[in-house]
């Protein structure tokens, strides 16, 4: 398990996530890619602070700020989504065209 | 080969393979499921890493609240017995061109970095250091943390509440 290693696989699951970000319509689904995504972002944290002989214990901190930041998000984002599903009775980005010009 | 390549290994298989089933099914609830596999994946590699904590914080807020929370938003989502609506080719195209080429880029420059490799020696527990910062240098944060956490429980019942004078307007 070598650095390359661990950045290779964060690398890998950041682009699942972004793909995911980008092609589904679904606002659930979009929520969980994003989700993927900072969770390959505090691999790679992690990854550089306790193999690069930095204090490993600041990489702990930022991740779990990042976990409690991440947290609040799903609260808001879910919470969004029902009040928007009330309004516009689907959750499909491309059937939520009220504000297209 | 030691024993922490191995558990590394694995959990980047689970997490990958997790990412994969999060992504590419199309039953919602099954999305879900790949997604708190590969939480569980991410908690692995956190472990393999030495962060043992963490990887408990992963578990019990990833795949214990976040995927749970998640499961109560199934029920907007577009009906499972009815057939899907048809997409168009080309918008899949794009984002697989546009995942891959942000992916590779970041590889570019992930590679192009001088990293200096150092096997960590830790002569104190990593969570009880990561707590000693939490309580000094860094209590602030946590604080804000708090805070943060308070006002997004309050404001996630705001939105989502039904208002008293009209239904159905933004």
């Amino acid at each position: 398990m070598s650095l390359t290693t661990v950045l290779g696989v964060a690398t890998a699951l950041f682009g699942v996530g972004l793909y995911g970000l980008l092609q589904r319509r679904s606002l659930v689904a979009m929520l969980i890619s994003i989700e993927l995504m900072l969770a390959s972002i505090a691999i790679n944290i992690i990854g550089l602070t306790a193999l690069t002989g930095l204090d490993a214990s600041v990489g702990q901190v930022v991740v779990l700020v990042m976990v409690g930041v991440a947290a609040a998000e799903t609260a808001i984002a879910l919470s969004l989504f029902v009040a928007v599903h009330r309004a516009a009775h689907t959750i499909d980005v491309e059937q939520l065209r009220e504000l297209k010009g | 080969m030691t024993a922490t390549d191995l558990v590394f290994g694995a959990s980047a298989a689970v997490a990958l393979g997790g990412a994969l089933l999060a992504v590419g099914l199309r039953n919602i609830f099954h999305n879900i499921l790949g997604f708190a596999l590969a939480m569980l994946g991410v908690a692995g590699i956190f472990l393999a890493l030495g962060s043992d904590f963490l990887a408990a914080v992963f578990v019990l807020v990833y795949v214990g609240a976040v995927a749970i929370a998640m499961v109560y938003a199934v029920m907007l989502s577009h009906p499972l017995d009815q057939p899907p609506r048809a997409r168009s080719v080309g918008k899949i195209a794009a984002a697989a061109a546009v995942a891959a080429a942000g992916a590779g880029g970041l590889w570019v420059v992930l590679r192009r970095a001088p990293w200096i490799a150092v096997t960590a020696t830790a002569e104190e527990s990593l969570a009880a250091r990561a707590g000693w910062r939490f309580l000094t240098d860094y209590v602030l944060v946590f604080e804000l943390i708090s805070v943060l956490l308070l006002v997004a429980m309050m404001g996630a019942v705001m939105v989502a509440r039904r208002s008293r004078s009209g239904t159905g307007s933004w």
